[in-house]
């Protein structure tokens, strides 16, 4: 009888061919990498002696920009002691937005590694960046669908809403203000944003009421302090610098 | 009895035939032989990737169709033969150069970005139940230095300094075997790479070409103006 090769030829698919492949690395589906990946938001265990940020985070919007800023202190112990004065806690994450990050330093490292790369897979996969509310409802499902300890406020600014600055919480919950603060020290920095604050400052005012919030905060709240981060984020994109004293914002 | 022999070898894509080839896989490469041509030159410090993307029909609504795809910021990607198989392709080599920015914080190289989706396309030759991929990839990139990988259905890699896969590939690479030189700046990359397209479709139009330049600050698509003024120097 004639050996026919194709009668076994279509018998079984191999196990690892089965799941893995059409529901994972082609699929159809073309989802977001944390989706497909969870180990990539997921939480290792929290160590005890993990550093954090503790901080001070502020975002307001003026007409044609976003300003966050932020202190630079990372330390343990709910800022018993500090473990780095020099830690940049706003990061660009989009061309056009930029997120102000309190919580665990190890944490907010890999959200912000997370939401450039969800920014940038979907703007290779549809041609243009997210929009704020994509971003936002974005950066609100990694924080539900995860344990990461992070609070972060995003600020930005797009063609829908112009700028806009949101605050995240750890339940993914998204609300967006005209300013906002965040952290360790948001209660002293609310204090300055509520006498300082007005709808129309000019980009450099919005820079130092900010600065101003973070440096109160930085007077009192210790975990926050050693200098402060303010990022401007126009149409243009992300400009960030980096201050040693609150007086020397401009 | 010898043709049903071998009609039966192709049948499954996992079994070799005596003479120890793959006919599913060959087959796969018919397919890409039969797909619109697409080419790359490698630059000194350039590369340049160019698909030859005619409009079929005056009432297609897509107009600007996408043949050369941006992945990060560093690499360009085309594909010759079925288009849907491409597509996926496009996307498991954007996926990947996003995961090496997560694990690493640095850019895909270009060589590792070639062989995770070439090592996908070998799958596709020794497990059951499904076919190979119908399409040959270009991947051209910039990672300090500039490259350009071909990639084929069985899931071959191979560095080229010019390279063309579709119809007409040989011919295109005759043009390259002849024109190509040392040294070449983005314009002469430009050109040859144009050259090399209008011998594989033969009387090329540049409204017709979809062509994106890489170097090390990144991608950009090169306009019709461009392109034009390219091919009329070059010809």
């Amino acid at each position: 009888m004639l050996f026919r090769p194709w009668a076994f030829a279509l018998v079984v698919r191999p196990t690892h061919h089965s799941d893995d492949r059409t529901a994972g690395q082609t699929g159809g589906e073309r989802r977001p990498l944390h989706e497909r990946d969870p180990g990539l938001v997921e939480d290792s265990g929290s160590a005890a002696d993990a550093a954090e940020t503790g901080t001070t985070v502020v975002g307001v919007t003026t007409e044609d920009a976003a300003v966050l800023a932020a202190d630079q202190r990372a330390s343990v112990g709910g800022g018993r002691f500090v473990t780095n004065k020099d830690t940049r806690k706003v990061e660009q994450i989009h061309p056009t937005a930029a997120a102000a990050l309190s919580g665990t330093v190890g944490h907010l490292q890999q959200f912000v590694r997370v939401l450039r790369s969800e920014s940038r897979l979907y703007a290779d996969r549809r041609g243009d960046p997210p929009s704020l509310t994509a971003l936002s409802t974005l950066a609100g499902g990694v924080l539900r669908s995860s344990p990461l300890a992070v609070s972060p406020l995003l600020g930005g600014v797009d063609e829908e809403r112009g700028p806009a600055v949101f605050t995240l919480d750890g339940g993914g919950g998204v609300l967006t203000d005209d300013y906002a603060a965040g952290g360790s020290g948001m209660q002293l920095a609310y204090g300055v944003l509520e006498q300082d604050y007005e709808p129309d400052l000019a980009p450099s005012e919005a820079r130092q009421v900010a600065a101003r919030a973070v440096g109160s905060a930085s007077e009192r709240d210790t975990a926050s302090g050693n200098g402060v981060t303010v990022a401007t984020v126009t149409r243009e994109g992300v400009e960030t610098d980096e201050y040693d004293a609150v007086e020397e914002v401009a | 009895m010898q043709g049903t022999d071998q009609q039966a070898y192709d049948r499954g894509t996992t079994i070799f035939s005596p003479d120890g080839r793959l006919y599913q896989v060959e087959y796969a490469r018919e397919a890409v032989g039969q797909g619109a041509p697409v080419v790359g030159v490698r630059g000194e410090d350039s590369v340049v990737l160019a698909a030859h993307a005619p409009d079929r029909s005056p009432l297609a609504a897509d107009g600007d169709t996408e043949k050369v795809s941006g992945v990060d910021d560093h690499v360009a990607v085309a594909g010759a033969g079925h288009a849907a198989d491409t597509r996926q392709l496009v996307d498991l080599a954007r996926r990947r150069a996003q995961q090496e920015r997560v694990r690493y914080g640095e850019r895909v190289p270009v060589d590792e970005l070639a062989t995770a989706v070439a090592d996908h396309l070998q799958e596709y030759t020794q497990s059951g139940g499904a076919r190979p991929y119908g399409t040959a990839l270009l991947v051209a990139g910039h990672d300090g230095t500039p490259g350009l990988v071909e990639i084929d259905p069985s899931g071959a890699t191979r560095s080229w300094r010019a390279d063309a896969v579709g119809s007409g590939a040989s011919d295109a690479i005759e043009r390259f075997e002849d024109g190509y030189g040392p040294a070449l700046g983005d314009g002469d990359a430009l050109a040859l790479v144009l050259d090399g397209l209008d011998a594989a479709v033969g009387e090329l139009d540049a409204a017709d070409v979809d062509a994106t330049l890489v170097t090390s600050t990144g991608t950009e698509r090169v306009g019709e103006d461009r392109l034009r003024a390219a091919h009329e120097s070059a010809s």
